[in-house]
């Protein structure tokens, strides 16, 4: 040993990690992945089974459970580095337990139409007021097919108020056949559903 | 006027009519069932969906050139349906028979009668409520729809529009099933204790992951997704094995179950009804391309009391058994079998008192219901019920919980998720409206 050159100080003791998840406390094998963030990463063909642990605790969460697996759907739903497939997972999810609630998160994404078709997974199975105006107001920013499939959804959810908006599609030389066929039978159903 | 269509002719003019003027949609009605082009007395047939399920329809379809005659032929997959029509041209000595690979133009033509739907399950409902929309009889492939919904609008659809649609449970019309359905319902086997069904198992191998692949050039993936949600083309997701991809089919409970629980729904009387609980516990795969379950366990039990188990058989096929207070009676395709000989004999005596409609050949009842306007022998009514009870399982299944089914109003009781499954949202553009 140099005596000019003293001993090192002893590197700093890496501080503890302690995990959120319940079942890494008694574990020596270090913190896993949370599969409420990994299921919105979901790709195609990967291993699905964060997305299976996910589904399965929807699916198993009784009626009072529900907002709380909605409120952590909508987190998952905020996840950095979300794929396609996650989206789609998500929509499939919220499906079967969003409520009004869901509603703000969900109006942006099915207004775009990128990631309309996953936003109306979810948003044609919520009832209510607040679901109805998102799709009318989606209206004005999809086209084409996208607009069609959301027509469609109007249809099958038999919105009344939108059927000044749905006369107005019908009858725009502007649009194409496909919206304004769309649009002539969303019509015919709010018809059939108030006779 | 052709005579061989003289009443179903003026009716559905008078439902286009109202139609037209509600829908204003002049797509809804060919012109050619306006006068002009009035069909002939051979009825002539639209085969959408050319794979391994129509192949069992081309040889009865080909085999009454004098009745019937194949005009057309769809797929997506253009190897098929180019096969088809060569099948269809050689048989006929012609080239007549047209390809398409859009539903929709065949349903267009104004002479065209009736359509056989053969495609996979995801797509039933849609083809066949834009069949009938068009003025065409429909014979559609079970299961009859993918969704409770689905069913609930093409039945709806079939009496709106007055058409002839049969589901193409083929064991409505094999006198075997007819005589133990007619049995049972007769108290053959004294007070019935429970019936159980065996369907043949789910899923072929497939990875725990899988990877997408180019799309053939001969496909139209796009097409063949339809409604059913956008994912990468694999071949092993595509033609047949698509039945184990919950989004497009429920594996063998739709598949088999369609058959064996029908023969239940008969022997029950419960043609225009159905059971009152539901309770499942199927295994799924928690990885991989295919997502039914690899072992299906679900009950439904009716009104008086009855259930009706389904089950997966790893070995032996699909049966349905019966079972009463004086024993009981197992039912297949291709056996037939008793706890004792005296109650198959007993089976086949005349004169019960209960007499069940007897069709002997499931394409003939199809097509002298088109000619005579009455309801075929698997109407899609019954369909839809029988279809309803395999949706029941599926989704008792996937739940894993005890399920109140309320058949009048044909949805569960107190349990919004699991009536939330009793439909979809479809990919654009595709939707039920």
């Amino acid at each position: 040993m140099n005596a000019e050159n003293p001993p090192a100080a002893p590197a700093a003791k890496p501080k503890k990690f302690v995990s959120a998840n319940p079942a890494d406390r008694y574990s020596n094998a270090g913190p896993s992945l949370d599969p409420w963030e990994e299921c919105a990463r979901l790709e195609y063909g990967a291993d699905r089974s964060y997305a299976w642990t996910v589904r399965e605790q929807v699916i198993a969460t009784p009626p009072d459970g529900r907002a709380r697996m909605e409120e952590k759907l909508l987190k998952s739903l905020a996840t950095s580095g979300r794929t396609a497939a996650g989206l789609a997972f998500l929509g499939q999810m919220l499906a079967m337990v969003a409520s009004a609630k869901s509603v703000p998160a969900l109006a942006p994404l099915l207004s775009d139409a990128k990631t309309t078709e996953s936003a109306r997974y979810a948003l044609e199975r919520i009832a209510g007021p607040e679901a109805d105006a998102a799709f009318r107001d989606a209206l004005g920013a999809l086209t084409g097919t996208a607009k069609a499939g959301l027509i469609g959804s109007i249809g099958v959810r038999g919105d009344a108020a939108a059927r000044p908006a749905l006369t107005a599609l019908k009858d725009a030389a502007t649009e194409p056949a496909i919206v304004r066929e769309a649009a002539t039978r969303a019509l015919a159903r709010l018809a059939n559903a108030q006779t | 006027m052709n005579s061989a269509f003289p009443l179903s002719r003026r009716q559905f003019l008078q439902h286009s009519a109202l139609a037209t003027a509600v829908v204003a949609a002049p797509l809804i009605l060919p012109s050619g069932l306006r006068g002009q082009n009035a069909p002939s007395k051979k009825i002539t047939v639209g085969v959408i969906g050319c794979g391994n399920i129509a192949d069992s329809h081309f040889p009865p379809l080909l085999g009454s050139p004098e009745s019937v005659q194949i005009l057309a032929v769809c797929d997506v997959d253009r190897t098929r349906r180019d096969s088809a029509a060569a099948r269809v041209n050689q048989e006929y000595g012609n080239t007549d028979c047209k390809t398409y690979g859009d539903f929709r133009e065949l349903n267009r033509r104004t002479d065209i009668d009736v359509v056989f739907i053969c495609t996979p399950d995801h797509w039933h409902a849609l083809i066949a409520i834009d069949a009938m929309r068009n003025g065409k009889d429909i014979y559609c492939e079970k299961p009859l729809t993918l969704t409770i919904a689905e069913g609930r609008a093409l039945v709806d659809t079939a009496r709106k529009y007055n058409r002839v649609a049969q589901h193409g449970t083929q064991h409505r019309s094999m006198k075997r099933f007819h005589d133990v359905a007619e049995f049972v319902r007769n108290q053959g086997l004294g007070k019935l204790d429970r019936i159980d069904c065996f369907i043949p198992p789910n899923n072929r191998f497939c990875g725990a992951t899988w990877k997408p692949e180019a799309v053939p050039a001969n496909l139209d993936w796009d097409m063949w997704l339809g409604p059913a949600p956008w994912r990468p083309y694999n071949a092993n997701g595509c033609h047949y094995n698509f039945r184990f991809i919950s989004e497009c089919a429920y594996g063998q409970v739709t598949n088999w179950g369609a058959h064996y629980l029908d023969i239940g729904q008969w022997a029950l009387d419960m043609d225009d009804s159905g059971p009152v609980s539901v309770e499942g516990h199927g295994e799924f795969p928690s990885s991989g391309l295919f997502t039914n379950c690899t072992n299906v366990n679900f009950t439904v039990r009716y009104a008086n009391g009855i259930p009706m188990h389904c089950r997966t058989r790893y070995e032996g096929g699909g049966t349905v058994r019966f079972v009463g207070e004086r024993g009981w009676l197992d039912i297949a395709r291709d056996k037939m079998s008793a706890s004792d000989k005296n109650l198959l004999r007993e089976m086949q005596a005349p004169n019960k008192k209960i007499q069940l409609a007897l069709s002997n050949n499931h394409h003939d009842n199809f097509f002298e219901c088109v000619r005579s306007r009455k309801r075929p022998i698997a109407d899609v009514g019954l369909g839809h019920r029988t279809t309803t009870v395999c949706n029941l399982g599926q989704i008792g299944m996937v739940l894993g919980r005890k399920l109140q089914w309320d058949p009048v109003k044909e949805e569960f009781v107190n349990d919004d998720v699991a009536n939330r499954l009793r439909t979809r949202a479809m990919r654009s553009p595709w939707s039920l409206a």
